[in-house]
């Protein structure tokens, strides 16, 4: 639980960081590297000391055959206790004592011999003659003079020890066939080679740990600038359009900063230029329609004064009087939309949010449309949940996208049946508009929401749209973080959707209402 | 008696046409080009009702307004030509009792002119109303605290008259547009604000900490306190 833990920091830190990976990956390296050479280092040392000790123990050893050769050559002992002296001046002679680098000697008497003997084997005090291996026993009696020997495993003070047994025959005169054992402690040799070895250990550590803090201050050093520029471009990309790196020398990181200060500083005037020309053209066109609209006081009251008058005109007069007087609403229309988009681009657009009955002002909508429904024949069914469908919105802007929804339904929809429908969920609410008129083809759905669209110029238009409606509603839908969706099939009809999250920030993935709508029988009137 | 309306406005075809409209509906009209002079103008007219236009050359609708209000409760309507808040908020800071916002309606332009030149909504009544430590005489269009006499509008005089008669119900501001503006269908809760606070500014010992006119959250305004 708790190794998980860590294991699952220590992965998440080495996603995370690029210097991490870097001094890890420089530290096993390494460390793999060091184990290759200090193993070969320890392995050629130990060879080495071992085959010294080995030739100087074959030298030894074959002096002290000679010599013991020798002693009973020359002597010219007759009786047993004689012999028995001379042999036993023997070990003294060869054997050296201590714990290291100790020798020891044997002198046995080959077995198989017909004479009994009396004469004991003279041994060093403390060897124990297990430790000379029977295999070797054999081949020094069939070796014929010559020395042999055989690494083994010491007992010394309940400790192992290396060692070397070397042997060679002997022929004692009045004794008969003698083995000849002389036994070396390799010891000394094994601590000098345990030392190297643990020397080598600690030093390749300590090398490796210096190594891990070298490439740590050298990443360190190299990953600086570029953490350097992850963070002011971070800074850059949130807004903070003036922050620089800093330039400092001639090499790659200098290049680096200069390059990405010279990217930085273009960004920067582009964006500034941007702005101050969509602010002049945001200005422009906000100050055109305030000019117009003085001008356009003058003609509406004019244009009204002579409607009001129009029975009084002969036909072709009034006719026109008619004409203007229409028109003149449409320009106004007009004016009011183009500024309402401009406000949108200009990005000057607040929501006035507030808790609201969604049926509420889907009412008011419907209350301030219905007049034109009536002169075109339409039934508005409406289709509500019981109770308040509360939801954070814009009213006054809502209400007018629901006007304008119901206004095309009406315009479009041949004057059939208009149903509208709320819905609710837990974190949304819907609205959908349904017409069956004319509708649309695919390609004209797909370019609904563009400005100063118009389906077919040539269709008959009553209510003098500006062709604005639906790119205004768009905005207004994109105000409220909401869903503005439409269906549609030639002849068929036409529904449009609206979803709006219930609470400002709240998440949805799905309306409350079906689109296309489900056909539904039930019908309420308005 | 026909009433006198005083046109303020530069634009002299808009100017010419408003007389028109007007002198069609059978009021008096008095013409003024400029912000400069306008209050002489005022002063030597006496008109019944102001039309005011926001932009002017010399000195803005905005300080005209306040310099009328200064001397005179007459009402004052501002012509605006922008619906955005700022504009509107402070002509009606400034003491307007209300806003058109151009391009307008003739009906709707008669219709408000004639709203602020009815008589007094309440006021058929007679006496005095008691709202805290304040006397409102009806006949007399005066409030009072103690003897001190204080100076309202017409139009404040009626929002308080309206809220006093009924001492704690509560008003929503589409009821005061419609009582007291003679409105109908009408969200214009600025309006309805604005004036509040100026009148809160005239009665209340602290207008941030009203006692007589108090805010029902979410709701509207109403007399008294609790
Ligand atoms: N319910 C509908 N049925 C068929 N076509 C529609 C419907 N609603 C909108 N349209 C098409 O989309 C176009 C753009 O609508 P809109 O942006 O509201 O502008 P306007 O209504 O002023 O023409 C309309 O002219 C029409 O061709
Ligand atoms: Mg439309």
């Amino acid at each position: 639980m708790r190794f998980r833990g860590v294991a699952s920091w220590a992965i998440s830190l080495f996603r995370r960081y690029l210097q991490v990976r870097a001094v890890f990956s420089t530290v096993v390296i390494t460390g793999i590297a060091l184990t290759i050479v200090g193993g070969f280092l320890s392995y050629s040392i130990g060879g080495g000391l071992f085959s010294t000790r080995q030739a100087q123990v074959l030298a030894e050893s074959e002096r002290a055959v000679v010599e013991v050769q020798n002693t009973f050559a020359a002597s010219s002992v007759s009786n047993e206790v004689a012999l028995q002296t001379l042999m036993n001046t023997i070990v003294p002679s060869i054997e050296s004592t201590g714990t290291t680098n100790s020798r020891r000697v044997a002198l046995i008497r080959s077995p198989g011999q017909a004479t009994g003997q009396v004469l004991q084997s003279p041994i060093s005090a403390d060897l124990d003659t297990k430790v000379i291996p029977a295999n070797l026993r054999v081949k020094v009696r069939a070796s014929a003079g010559k020395l042999l020997y055989q690494s083994i495993s010491l007992p010394v003070a309940g400790n192992e020890h290396p060692g070397i047994v070397v042997g060679a025959p002997i022929q004692i005169p009045l004794a008969g066939n003698y083995e000849f054992y002389l036994v070396f402690d390799l010891n000394s040799e094994q601590q000098t080679l345990d030392f190297v070895q643990r020397t080598l250990f600690f030093g390749g550590l300590i090398l490796l740990f210096m190594i891990g803090a070298i490439s740590f201050f050298v990443t360190d050093w190299l990953v600086r600038p570029v953490r350097l520029a992850a963070e002011v471009s971070e800074q850059l990309s949130e807004g903070a359009l003036d922050r620089r790196l800093p330039e400092r020398g001639e090499d790659i990181i200098a290049i680096l900063a200069r390059s990405f200060n010279k990217m930085a500083q273009s960004l920067q005037s582009q964006i500034t230029q941007l702005a101050s020309l969509s602010k002049m053209q945001q200005r422009f066109v906000s100050d055109v329609s305030h000019e117009l609209r003085t001008p356009l006081t003058t003609i509406k009251l004019a244009g009204d004064m002579i409607f009001a008058g129009r029975d009084t005109l002969s036909p072709p007069v009034k006719r026109s009087a008619e004409l203007m007087h229409d028109q003149i609403e449409r320009f106004e229309a007009l004016l009011n939309d183009l500024l309402e988009i401009s406000r949108y681009d200009a990005g000057a657009v607040i929501a006035d949010l507030e808790m609201q009955d969604l049926n509420g002002v889907v009412g008011m909508a419907i209350a301030g449309i219905e007049p034109l429904a009536m002169s075109k024949g339409s039934e508005i069914l409406i289709e509500i949940p019981q109770g308040p469908v509360d939801a954070e919105m814009d009213s006054r802007r809502i209400e007018r996208l629901l006007r304008n929804l119901l206004a095309n339904a009406i315009e479009h929809g041949e004057g059939k049946p208009i149903r509208v429908a709320v819905g609710v969920s837990e974190s949304a609410v819907a609205v959908t508009v349904t017409d069956e008129g004319v509708g649309m083809t695919r390609a004209e759905v797909d370019r609904v929401f563009d400005r100063f669209w118009r389906a077919d110029p040539a269709r008959k238009r009553t209510t003098g749209g500006t062709g604005l409606g639906l790119a205004i509603s768009l905005e207004d839908t994109h105000l409220h973080d909401g869903w503005l969706q439409v269906w549609a099939k030639p002849n068929e009809g036409a529904s449009f959707r609206l979803t709006l999250p219930r609470r400002k920030g709240m998440i949805f993935t799905q309306s409350p209402l079906p689109l296309p709508p489900k056909k539904s029988k039930k019908r309420s009137d308005a | 008696m026909s009433h006198k309306i005083l046109v303020v406005d530069d634009d002299n075809a808009l100017r010419e046409m408003v007389g028109i409209v007007l002198e069609s509906e059978g009021f008096e009209v008095a013409f003024h080009d400029a912000g400069s002079g306008a209050l002489d103008k005022f002063n030597a007219e006496v008109p019944d009702l102001v039309l005011l236009d926001v932009m002017l050359p010399g000195k803005t609708g905005i300080e005209v307004c306040r310099e009328i209000r200064a001397v005179s409760g007459t009402p004052i309507i501002m012509l605006t030509a922008k619906t955005e808040s700022d504009d509107v908020v402070l002509g009606l800071e400034a003491g307007a009792d209300d806003y058109v916002v151009k391009p307008f309606d003739p009906g709707v332009l008669t219709a408000r002119i004639r709203a602020r030149l009815r008589p007094l909504a309440g006021s058929s009544a007679e006496g005095t109303v008691k709202i805290g430590p304040l006397t409102l005489d009806i006949e007399g269009h005066e409030v009072r605290r103690g003897s001190e006499k204080i100076s309202l509008t017409p139009l404040e005089f009626s929002l308080l008259l309206a809220l006093a008669q009924k001492p704690n119900l509560v008003f929503s501001r589409a009821m005061l547009l419609e009582k007291v503006w003679g409105y109908r269908h009408n969200d214009d809760t600025r309006l309805v604000n604005v004036h509040v606070q100026r009148l809160r500014s005239k009665i209340e010992d602290d207008p941030d900490n009203p006692k007589i006119v108090t805010t029902v959250r979410g709701v509207g305004y109403k007399a008294g306190q609790g």
